[in-house]
Parts: C-alpha cells; sequence; structure tokens
C-alpha cells in the first residue's frame, strides 16, 4: 500500500469528521446567536442564565462533557445518539466560546444606529436582526475562524463515542499496517487541506457579504 | 388643532433638571425652529416627542392624543414622527436604497418591489436615486443627510424632526440644508428643527423659539433676540450673527 492508497483508505472516514464538524459549528452558531442575542435583548432576569452557561461551558473539557453526555444521560434512562452527543458536548462549548465573540463584535454596533431604529418604530428583535445581527457577524469573522478551526480540531474525540472518522480511521489502519508514521502524516495533512478548504468557504463569504466601511478586510 | 402641543414638559436625570417646564405648539404645514446653547436640553426635547427619553411630568399631545397614555403604542407614535439625526445614523451595512427600504419593509410589511418603487420615489425627490447602490462610507456629510431625509419621509410621517441638521457638515452646506428645508416645506412637510446655528435659522425661520436652562425663554423674530431683548446673555447668543457676516 503506497502513500496515496493510505490517503485514500483514511479519506472514507473524512465524510464522518466534515460532518461532525458543520454539525457542531451549526451547533454552536445558533446557540452563540441566542446566548448574544438574548443578552442584548436586555432581559435582566436571563442574563444570570447566560452568565452561567458561558462560565461552565467554556471551563469544561470537551472529553469530559462528551462522556458525560454519551456515557453518564444513557444511566437516567436519556440515550443519546453519537453525532446529537457531538452538538450536546463540542456544540454546546463552541457556542459558549461564540456567544462571547459576538458579545464582543455587537459592541461594536454602533449605538447612534440602533436609537435610529427605535425612533423609527422598530421592535427590539427586528432591530437585532436587521441591524445588530448582519453588522456584528460581518466584524466577528476573525473569531469566527478561530472558533470553527477549535471544532474541526475537536473532532476527533467523535471517534470515542463510535463515529469512524479520519483518526479512527488511521488508528484502525496503524494496527493492521504498523505503518504509524506514514499514517498520521497522511492524517495530519487531510485535516490540513479540510482546513484550508473550510478557511476558503468563510473567506468566500465574507467577501460575497462585503460592505465597504464596515469589517476587517 | 396642532399637530404637537407640549404642556409644561419637565425632564430630570437625577437631580439635574434639563427640561424645566418646557410649552410648544405645532402646526400642520409649520416649520419651526428652536435654538439654544449647547446642552440647554434641545435634542432631549425632540426625544421626549417620540417617547425614545420618558418625560418626568407634562403633556405632549400629538394629533389631540396624549402619548404619555398607558394605552398608546409607542412603536406606532415614532413611525408617525421622521427623525435625523445629527450625525444622520445612517444603517452602515445597507445601501442608500437599502436604508430607505428597511422600515417600508419591515414596518409597513412591503413587498421588495413595492418598498424599491417607494424608496426610489423617495431618492428622486432628494436627488439621491444616482447613489441608490452606495453603501454611507462611500457618501459625503450633505449626502448622508439627504439619505436620512429620504429614510424619514418614505415613512410619510406627520412631522419630521431634525436634531441639529448642520452641526455636522461643513459650513458651506448651510444654504443648501436651508434651501432644501424651504422646498420641503412648501411642499407640506412639517417641520421641527433644533440648532444653534444662527445661520441656518436665519434662512428658514422668521420666528425661533429660545430654550435656555430647560425653559421657552423667548419666541420672537431674530432680529427682535439680537437687538431688544432684556436679557444680555440671550442678545449676545443671536448677536453672534453679525460678528460673523
Amino acid at each position: 500500500m503506497n502513500f496515496f492508497e493510505l490517503v485514500a483508505q483514511l479519506a472514507q472516514g473524512l465524510v464522518s469528521t466534515v460532518v461532525v464538524t458543520l454539525v457542531c459549528s451549526g451547533t454552536g452558531m445558533a446557540v452563540g446567536l441566542t446566548v448574544a442575542g438574548l443578552r442584548r435583548m436586555g432581559y435582566a432576569r436571563v442574563v444570570p442564565f447566560l452568565d452561567g452557561f458561558t462560565y461552565i461551558f467554556r471551563g469544561v473539557p470537551v472529553l469530559v462533557l462528551l462522556f458525560l453526555v454519551y456515557f453518564g444521560l444513557p444511566s437516567v434512562g436519556i440515550k443519546v445518539g453519537p453525532l446529537l452527543a457531538m452538538a450536546l458536548s463540542l456544540g454546546l462549548i463552541a457556542g459558549a466560546y461564540l456567544a462571547e465573540v459576538f458579545r464582543g463584535a455587537l459592541d461594536s454596533v454602533e449605538a447612534s444606529e440602533i436609537l435610529a431604529a427605535e425612533a423609527m418604530g422598530m421592535s427590539r428583535f427586528q432591530i437585532l436582526t436587521s441591524i445588530e445581527f448582519p453588522q456584528m457577524l460581518r466584524l466577528a469573522v476573525p473569531g469566527m475562524i478561530n472558533e470553527f478551526t477549535s471544532i474541526l480540531k475537536y473532532s476527533p474525540f467523535a471517534y470515542t463515542v463510535g463515529i469512524a472518522e479520519i483518526t479512527k480511521q488511521a488508528m484502525t489502519l496503524t494496527a493492521t499496517t504498523l505503518r504509524g508514521i506514514e499514517i498520521y502524516l497522511a492524517v495530519g495533512v487531510l485535516y490540513f487541506l479540510i482546513y484550508r478548504i473550510l478557511l476558503a468557504g468563510v473567506h468566500y463569504l465574507e467577501k460575497r457579504y462585503q460592505v465597504p466601511g464596515l469589517g476587517t478586510t | 388643532m396642532a399637530l404637537i402641543r407640549i404642556r409644561n414638559l419637565v425632564k430630570q436625570f437625577g437631580n439635574h433638571t434639563v427640561l424645566d417646564g418646557v410649552n410648544l405648539d405645532l402646526q400642520k404645514g409649520e416649520m419651526k425652529v428652536v435654538m439654544g446653547p449647547s446642552g440647554c436640553g434641545k435634542s432631549t426635547l425632540l426625544r421626549c416627542i417620540n417617547r425614545l427619553v420618558e418625560p418626568t411630568s407634562g403633556t405632549i399631545l400629538v394629533r389631540d392624543q396624549d402619548i404619555m397614555g398607558a394605552e398608546v403604542d409607542v412603536r406606532a407614535l415614532r413611525q408617525s414622527i421622521g427623525f435625523v439625526f445629527q450625525q444622520f445614523a445612517l444603517y452602515r451595512h445597507l445601501t442608500v436604497l437599502g436604508n430607505v427600504m428597511l422600515g417600508l419593509r419591515k414596518l409597513r410589511g412591503m413587498s421588495r418591489a413595492e418598498a424599491e418603487a417607494q424608496a426610489l420615489f423617495q431618492l428622486n425627490h432628494l436627488e439621491m436615486a444616482d447613489h441608490r447602490d452606495k453603501y454611507p462610507s462611500q457618501i459625503s456629510g450633505g449626502q448622508k443627510q439627504r439619505v436620512a431625509i429620504a429614510r424619514a419621509l418614505a415613512m410619510d410621517p406627520a412631522v419630521v424632526v431634525f436634531d441639529e441638521p448642520t452641526s455636522a457638515l461643513d459650513p458651506v452646506m448651510v444654504r443648501e440644508v436651508a434651501d432644501l428645508f424651504n422646498r420641503l416645506n412648501r411642499e407640506g412637510v412639517t417641520l421641527l428643527c433644533v440648532t444653534h446655528d444662527l445661520a441656518l435659522a436665519s434662512q428658514i425661520a422668521n420666528r425661533v423659539l429660545f430654550l435656555d436652562q430647560g425653559v421657552i425663554r423667548a419666541d420672537d423674530t431674530l432680529e427682535n433676540l439680537a437687538k431688544h431683548h432684556p436679557n444680555d446673555q440671550v442678545r449676545a447668543f443671536f448677536g453672534e450673527k453679525e460678528g460673523r457676516s
């Protein structure tokens, strides 16, 4: 088996790695936007819960939370599939980090524009979705790229709950061929390629929605 | 029937009294100018009218409706009052056209085509249709102001209020702003403008209200205020014009 055949074997795990990364990124985005949005809406009563959520989920290791969800919850009668377990661990942790990224970016939205929207008669929620989020997302791109990259690099944990992603394939291959150096080198190359594609995708979106005078570029 | 009738309006921020019993009437079709030194409460007065700031006491009637009432729909009230801010506050992520369309889409529930037609009509009216696809960072201050005015007028408000319309513009723009205000007023738009720009005031109004230390100290012609007002400070404030020209 030459190097390229090894890569081809490993690539069978590629789909799983990409799916795990996308599912956890999607969960993270939804959770991050919800948490940052609720905080921004200024409901004083939910703020302690939001603080509690980010405080806890930023401090817990991904693997511990993953095991808690996947191996712990069944003991109280809740059975969670592997992909959902990833979303509820890595996805929620990413959400906590993204919520903080979004909070910072929301602070950069001009207060005068929010006031103008209020003066126009828009509701708080309309202002959030029509003014604050569209501007904030453009400002938050660097922080979002960091977080998506982290998610990709944490995705190998999925093998511990039985998802046959790239790292799992590598372990199986290594066990049968004993060619660890080449195999893990190939694994590194594959992750690097996924990372570059992910980056290109984000940059494409960034350019597509770029507005003169707003954002980091 | 006055479009806006303000009686005994008081606004306190903590111990600090910003408005201390303001009375003001604005008739439909009128163009009224309120002048006064910085910090006299001009902006606060405007913001009370659409309840961006909650008055401490007093009454404000808009089209004979007490806007402080519990049953008042604040968002509907705000939609009936066009607000043009000092720095214009255009939405940075939207084009000129998008800025004017937003309220029509979100608040009037218009379809994209309807909103675009209405927005283009207003932009045309303010000679900004050529710039429809530009973003706020790509146009000048005077152009931003026109877009902000188009954005306000598109909602078909009962009155358009201006907070210091010339302070963010080059001094040479005053003439142009005055011409625009006069034209809009001739076309039937009711305007309420607070400013400390005498050059602007003298070109758009014969009489002005003088707001100082939270009360309307005078309601008179600029000439009388500059020459015959008993208070030295008032004469000094309005005399500035002669010093400049």
